[in-house]
């Protein structure tokens, strides 16, 4: 056996700029598309039959399922894929490497952390999107509906996306026990599912309640995607950018923040 | 940058009450293998833990040469490397893939990198498995890839929290083989560890840690040289056994399970073996060995804990 030689001490300087984080991006896509190769087909396979599920089942609520309900259903399935898995299925894996005890290794690896996040997105992103798609593919075919897809989805699928995202991602890491961030994601998804205007129009709710969602993001992820689906299904969909954008601005800010801390 | 001394200056690390460190001051040059010796909760993990980024100092300064390595994380992450204690996140990846990949994130070029993974494969003994899935690796084999991880482009520091925790006694020694390694091409080496013995035979210096406070610093010998002209006598009582009462010659003794060791100086070695055969003939003891003091007796004696292996407290 031959031995190596001794191996020189590196770097003689510290990397910064655009091509490091691109570089550190890429790689970090890799070692989290890699980390989960055995977990991705099943994970993404649950999406669609969560999504795909969702879209069916709730059509067994009543045997003629008016057209209108059927597109506040549809659309509003593609939302709540985006969100599952932004808030719910990203801090569980996040808590995962916390249990696993392999969080200190990770977050001492040599790149800006905000590519660790970006990455973290563009993860994000491949296991919901075949989701989304397959819901909205299920619910036309189920329900024969008037779909008239235009390109300002792609806007509206990011922001949501991102949101999510780094809400989830923000809470994952600034919350010590993995078992608390499990609980929390729980509860959420039950929140939102429940009382926020996603799969019905906001004027189901009690007033209050409608008034309280004008200021929380979840409307508005379901209305700007239904500005991209839908034609003149959703007005104001220049408001719900707004707000959504400002969402996604603040969790993208309050991620950087939870990230860039040190105890 | 020529100088990439790495230095701690009045460290200190406070989590509500406790002080895990506690004005810590210590300086590592290249190509010194260091060791931080102290028992669990000593404070030893904090403190690399910072040195990383991972943690901020409650006051104090880690300079490496001229990077202030609290104020810029970034930078720490780049010139220092970390094995972390815990295990690695390696259970999708193959060996040869998980070392090479870490190598590139690490600013590695993918060519070499890839050509210093295999070396490294084959110095560690580890090709048997360098296709085999990390879940399906044992813990001492995948202790081996996280090590190799870290240093297969290693930065200025490297930070080695308990490496060889349970990698087999053969590999164990081709693992320290690698550590020299490190330190021959220039990097400064922090072994944190507590199995003390391993430690005297590899390190060029060492600080022992005890509640927070770093309580001698210096080379293994230099460290020996209180206890120099000492012998230790070991006593393996009858289980169940009481410690039997010390001689005036003692000067310290510790029992653990059912072995008392108690350390004398050289020219009481003859009174010593007469009292342990004294021991034997009364049923009190089974055997006895009298050896050279080691590290370990110095560890003892500081920390009032015997080293982790063997697990227990000084009486007296």
């Amino acid at each position: 056996m031959t031995a190596p030689q001794a191996v020189e001490a590196t770097p003689f300087t510290v990397n910064a700029g655009v091509g490091h984080w691109l570089q550190s991006y890429m790689m970090m896509t890799r070692w989290e598309l890699t980390s989960l190769r055995m977990l991705l087909p099943l994970i993404v396979a649950i999406q669609i039959v969560i999504g795909g599920g969702f879209a069916l089942g709730v059509g067994l609520l009543s045997d003629q399922m008016p057209t209108r309900a059927a597109l506040y259903l549809s659309t509003g399935v593609t939302v709540v894929t985006l969100i599952t898995v932004g808030l719910v299925m990203g801090p569980q894996l996040v808590a995962n490497h916390k249990t696993a005890g392999t969080y200190d290794f990770m977050w001492s690896l040599p790149v800006p952390r905000t590519t660790q996040a970006v990455a973290w997105v563009t993860v994000n992103s491949v296991i919901a999107l075949p989701g989304m798609v397959a819901a909205l593919l299920i619910a036309n075919w189920r329900y024969d509906l008037p779909l008239q897809v235009t390109l300002s989805i792609v806007p509206a699928v990011l922001l949501t996306i991102v949101t999510a995202t780094m809400v989830g991602y923000a809470f994952a890491h600034a919350i010590r026990k993995p078992m608390i961030t499990q609980l929390i994601t729980t509860l959420v998804i039950f929140v939102i599912l429940g009382f926020a205007p996603i799969n019905f129009p906001p004027e189901n709710l009690p007033d209050w309640l409608a008034t309280v969602n004008l200021g929380l993001p979840f409307y508005h992820m379901a209305v700007v995607m239904r500005g991209g689906l839908t034609e003149g299904l959703v007005t104001n969909v220049g408001i719900s950018y707004l707000v959504l954008g400002a969402y996604t601005v603040a969790s993208v800010v309050v991620a950087a923040w939870v990230v860039g801390r040190r105890d | 940058m020529d100088d990439w001394t790495f230095r701690a200056e009045q460290v200190t690390k406070v989590f509500g009450e406790l002080r895990a460190n506690d004005g810590i001051t210590l300086q590592v040059r290249p190509g010194e293998v260091y060791g931080l010796l102290g028992p669990n909760g000593a404070g030893k993990t904090t403190l690399v833990k910072q040195v990383i980024g991972l943690l901020k100092p409650s006051s104090g300064s880690l300079t490496l040469g001229t990077y202030d390595l609290v104020e810029d994380p970034d930078a720490a992450r780049q010139l220092c490397s970390y094995l972390p204690q815990a295990q690695m996140p390696i259970d999708s990846f193959k060996p040869h893939q998980v070392i090479s990949l870490t190598g590139m994130i690490r600013g590695g070029d993918p060519v070499t990198v890839r050509q210093r993974s295999e070396e490294m494969i084959e110095a560690l003994d580890i090709g048997e498995w360098r296709d085999t899935m990390g879940a399906r690796l044992s813990g001492g084999i995948k202790r081996l890839v996280g090590f190799a991880m870290v240093t297969v482009w290693p930065g200025r520091v490297v930070i080695l929290d308990e490496p060889t925790n349970d990698v087999d006694p053969r590999r164990r020694r081709l693992l320290w083989e690698q550590i020299r390694r490190l330190g021959d091409g220039g990097a400064s080496v922090f072994l944190v560890t507590h199995n003390v013995l391993e430690a005297e035979k590899s390190v060029d210096r060492l600080a022992i840690i005890n509640d927070g406070r770093l309580i001698a610093e210096g080379t293994p010998s230099s460290l020996k040289s209180e206890d120099r002209g000492r012998m230790r006598l070991q006593l393996m009582m009858v289980p169940g056994h009481a410690t039997p009462e010390m001689p005036a010659f003692v000067h310290h003794h510790t029992r653990v399970g059912n072995n008392v060791m108690a350390a004398i100086s050289e020219a009481d070695s003859a009174h010593a073996i007469g009292w342990a055969q004294e021991l034997m003939r009364l049923d009190e003891a089974e055997e006895y060995a009298l050896a050279a003091t080691t590290l370990e007796d110095v560890y003892i004696r500081m920390t009032g804990h015997v080293s982790e292996d063997m697990g227990g407290e000084v009486q007296a």
